[in-house]
């Protein structure tokens, strides 16, 4: 499903990482923060341009040439939930779907619901908090049920027992939909609540690539020892 | 900051009009070629300031560089040059073929007006687009939206008093030019030009009721501009 090969220059290290994802599957990248995670990300989505290498989602290839944004089947959830401020909260969960008969109204409702946002359906993009623009952002981006979907740390700023909620949501969305995910965490135990492998990364570079208990008894390096050891 | 406007209230005699006829004919040669105008650097100045904002940055300074240019030159200078660059001895020539002459006529003062004023709008529409974060426009990309389609539904409307602001200071720009009018479109008369042959010919009396006149029509725009732009700022 997805076959990458990104090479980013970065101002301490180059990032040179293959990542491959079959169809349907749940992918981590894990590593430190700083070691190129979300570049990889970025740069698979189209959000910034790889210097090198290759991006294919199936047949379609997303670079090179680098494939324009909205012709890419690409469901991207960066760091930034980039909420349209103009926006209220329904017109941005609908803004890749529109209002037509394309438009698969118990599925929005289904997220609506979900990720709780309700209370705040009609409230301006402007006026909401942090927490909730992360909740919108997804709800948007799953909207369009996009094959493959990219989600940058989409837990952080969501309190423990939202994050369990939305854990238990993505999982069966996953299983239902069938969509491939590939999800960039910091944190070993969200990971390995969404993904049955993971990518490590450091430095920019693939150091490991494994189920996460072969992670855990086999460590590559001293360095993902540290991250996966416990508090 | 307002005592200029003293100068009303001062008294220079009776006012009347010096010939209402032309003051007329000013008044509507100035408020339709300068809408003209407007439209020309609105198409024209709306794209380059898109190119410009997501430029990289050394071709932003040089092309910012290259729009200084029409604002910093002298207004008397710049209509030197450009009845030079449009007269008869260079584009000018070719352009009579077609019919376009290129001194005194209606294209003569709008391409004027347009030279003095696009610099005001495009530099003014990067400011705007620049406080549109770029990351919103690539998920809206994402989102399945092409280009024309994000920039009407989230670049526009996140910069739309930006770029009110712009094309208002290019409106007040274009509609006051004259030193560069004075050059190259002497005929047809705008408000300034009438101003000063009014001021020239009937003295101040005839030219207080046109100067109401000119400010009536040259500061509406900005101020509302303004305004709106202020309530939205508060609003944020």
């Amino acid at each position: 499903m997805l076959d990458a090969h990104v090479i980013k220059a970065r101002p301490r290290f180059t990032v040179d990482a293959v990542v491959r994802v079959a169809a349907g599957e749940s992918c981590g990248v894990f590593g430190a923060s700083g070691a190129g995670k979300s570049t990889i990300l970025g740069c698979i989505a189209g959000a910034q341009a790889p210097d090198g290498g290759h991006v294919k989602v199936g047949a379609l290839a997303l670079f090179p040439p680098p494939l324009p944004l909205h012709k890419r089947p690409i469901g991207y959830l960066s760091q930034d939930a980039n909420v349209f401020p103009h926006l209220r909260v329904a017109e941005n969960v609908r803004f890749g779907v529109g209002n037509g008969a394309g438009a698969d109204e118990s599925w929005i409702a289904e997220l609506r619901d979900r990720l709780q946002l309700e209370p705040i359906w009609r409230e301006p993009g402007h006026a909401i908090s942090g927490g909730q623009a992360r909740r919108v952002a997804l709800a948007r981006m799953l909207a369009r049920k996009p094959p493959l979907v990219l989600l940058d740390e989409p837990f952080s700023g969501l309190d423990r027992r939202l994050v369990r909620e939305l854990l238990g949501a993505i999982v069966e969305w996953q299983r239902r939909l069938g969509f491939t995910m590939l999800v960039v965490d910091h944190e070993a135990d969200v990971l390995a609540r969404v993904c049955s492998r993971a990518i490590v990364i450091e430095e920019g570079r693939v150091v490991q690539d494994a189920p996460w208990d072969v992670l855990h008894a086999h460590a590559a390096t001293p360095l993902l020892e540290q991250l996966l050891a416990p508090l | 900051m307002l005592y200029p406007l003293a100068g009303l209230f001062v008294p220079v005699g009776p006012w009347r009009w010096g010939d209402g006829a032309s003051t007329f004919d000013a008044v509507r040669v100035s408020l339709v070629y300068t809408g003209i105008a407007m439209l020309v650097v609105v198409a024209a100045g709306t794209p380059m300031a898109l190119y410009i904002a997501r430029a990289a940055p050394r071709e932003r300074l040089f092309w910012q560089a290259i729009l200084l240019v029409s604002i910093l030159l002298p207004p008397l200078a710049l209509g030197i040059l450009l009845s030079l660059a449009f007269g008869p001895h260079s584009l000018g020539a070719f352009l009579e073929h077609f019919g376009l002459r290129m001194t005194n006529t209606p294209l003569a003062f709008v391409v004027t007006q347009v030279y003095v004023s696009i610099g005001y709008y495009i530099l003014g529409a990067v400011a705007a687009l620049d406080g549109v974060p770029a990351e919103l426009e690539t998920q809206g990309g994402l989102l399945g939206h092409d280009r024309t389609s994000v920039f009407w539904r989230i670049t526009f409307p996140l910069a739309r008093l930006g770029f009110a602001v712009a094309l208002s200071l290019a409106w007040v720009r274009a509609l006051t030019e004259f030193g560069a009018i004075l050059i190259t479109a002497y005929y047809p008369a705008g408000m300034p030009v009438a101003l000063w042959t009014s001021l020239e010919n009937f003295g101040l009396p005839a030219v207080m009721p046109l100067l109401i006149v000119f400010l009536v029509t040259a500061l509406p725009l900005p101020w509302l501009a303004h305004i709106l732009a202020q309530r939205r700022l508060s609003r944020a």
